[in-house]
């Protein structure tokens, strides 16, 4: 296999990646800062609270600033207001992985070729139990389910590499949906971006397109 | 129990769990167990995959680095779940898997472990203490499904194992979706004291949420256990009975253990020198 995830992180670090999704991280003497993308210009140390577990990120990453919980992890709902210092390249990756699971290593499937996309058809193609009923969603619903749910700007930041059949792309998504280099236009950092890589429907989009064949019914 | 494993640099270890898309703390323990073993350092890699959250099951091949894979599932049922979703979502041929280059070995879940009796009876006795169990009835409460008919199966040799010590007045099987049903628990039972314990992963929507409205300690679903500042008023004088109802079986810190026994049974059951 010669995977080595923290090598590789290591290397995008040491290239100049700074920013993934909504967190950015730079480089100091004590490791590596991590905060929201909006609070890296924050000056005042008073300001943010402060965490020093990497395995922190994942209660940060759980609860939006409304208090409600966050399943999907890439939603751009990851509240603001806090500073997480981590000592090494290792504590990064915990911290990167509790705000982003699996993103760093999918992103390094990519650059190692092995990330097969699966499109939605497969995807639903496949679901038994209560989420069998997908296969009968239509195209149209399909286009619809995604376009809300997959959204870039409000719904999620993954970069989409699936379509809904090999032939059939989503017409009901933004061009950042598809953009691998895609950032927050408001995002004030330089650098690179680790992207956020989709590879398959989620659950909840699964859930979704279940919720919409019961509201619903195919023909 | 093992109380040691021999270090394993070379594997992984991924823990399978549920996971939801409504309440925070139905990963928490899987999340919880997988920090304890991390700290033992076991394991080259430990790792998380849910069928509800982040990571998902179909992340597994890009969050583990090494090609020795051991997945245990924590779950409570060897029913629907471990039996048709886990391996169809992870392409799992058997209990051995060789696929892309890495070993999977598929284990047992925890809820099939032997323990799991005593786990139970410890919890049964936390949640009242002083409360004689001759007068006790000690309810075990289940999902129960449709989908899968080994789904209780695991909750019925439970209580067939406690009702055999005799400990209890009487030890039932009670389920949310199937008789039994939990919501009739006191038309069930006949001592002055029912204990409740739910034998769930976790803390989540039916074990925190859902199950509190059927017993009646609760008239709608509260919010999730980790957004409230006290978790349970035990105990509950309702329908003429006292009623203790415990946090589920799977929040135990022991289940980091059963998830280790697991690896070790399959090592034993699959494995010519481990």
């Amino acid at each position: 296999m010669n995977r080595d995830l923290l090598a590789s992180l290591q290397t995008w670090v040491q290239n100049g990646a700074r920013l993934m999704g909504e967190v950015t991280f730079q480089p100091c003497p004590a490791g590596f800062s991590l905060t929201h993308y909006l609070d890296a210009q924050e000056t005042d140390p008073g300001t943010l609270e402060f965490f020093d577990d990497p395995l922190q990120a994942r209660k940060i990453a759980t609860w939006d600033a409304q208090g409600q919980f966050r399943p999907m992890k890439t939603s751009p709902t990851l509240r603001r207001g806090w500073r997480l210092q981590v000592r090494d390249i290792e504590g990064l990756r915990t911290a990167l992985e509790g705000f982003y699971p699996a993103m760093l290593g999918s992103f390094l499937s990519l650059t190692r070729q092995e990330l097969t996309p699966v499109h939605l058809r497969e995807t639903l193609g496949r679901q038994t139990g209560m989420y069998a009923i997908t296969k009968k969603l239509t195209d149209a619903q399909a286009q619809e389910v995604v376009g809300c749910t997959c959204c870039w700007e409000t719904g999620c930041r993954k970069t989409l590499l699936w379509q809904l059949t090999p032939e059939t792309p989503f017409q009901s998504l933004s061009p950042s949906k598809f953009q691998t280099d895609a950032r927050p236009p408001d995002a004030r950092i330089s650098g690179d971006t680790i992207p956020l890589l989709c590879i398959e429907a989620c659950n909840l989009l699964v859930a979704k397109a279940r919720e919409e064949i019961k509201r619903q019914p195919a023909p | 129990m093992i109380a040691f494993m021999n270090p394993k640099p070379g594997s992984a270890l991924v823990i399978v769990g549920h996971g939801s898309t409504q309440n925070p703390d139905s990963s928490t323990p899987s999340f919880e167990h997988a920090d304890a073993i991390l700290r033992r350092r076991i394991f080259g890699e430990v790792h998380c995959v849910f069928w509800k959250e982040e990571p998902s099951f179909r992340h597994l091949p890009h969050l583990v680095d090494r090609s020795d894979v051991y997945v245990v599932p924590n779950f409570i049922s060897e029913g629907y779940f471990t039996r048709t979703v886990i391996p169809r979502e992870l392409e799992l041929d058997g209990p051995l898997t060789h696929r892309h280059g890495r070993t999977l070995k598929y284990c047992e879940p925890v809820g099939n472990h032997p323990r799991m009796t005593d786990l139970l009876l410890r919890r049964a006795a936390e949640v009242a203490p002083g409360v004689p169990p001759s007068e006790t009835s000690l309810l075990i409460v289940g999902h129960g499904t449709n989908l899968n008919d080994n789904s209780a199966a695991a909750a019925k040799r439970e209580v067939e194992k406690i009702a055999a010590l005799g400990l209890y007045a009487e030890v039932l099987n009670t389920y949310m979706e199937e008789a039994p049903l939990i919501s009739e628990w006191d038309t069930l039972t006949t001592q002055p004291n029912v204990v409740v314990v739910p034998f769930f992963i976790s803390d989540g929507l039916h074990s925190y949420q859902d199950i509190p409205v059927l017993l009646g300690i609760e008239s709608e679903p509260t919010e999730a256990a980790s957004q409230r500042s006290v978790f349970r008023n035990n105990p509950y004088h309702l329908r003429g009975r006292t009623l203790y109802y415990s946090s589920a079986i799977g929040t135990e810190p022991l289940f980091a253990d059963v998830i280790l026994d697991q690896v070790a049974a399959f090592d034993l059951a699959h494995t010519a020198h481990p």
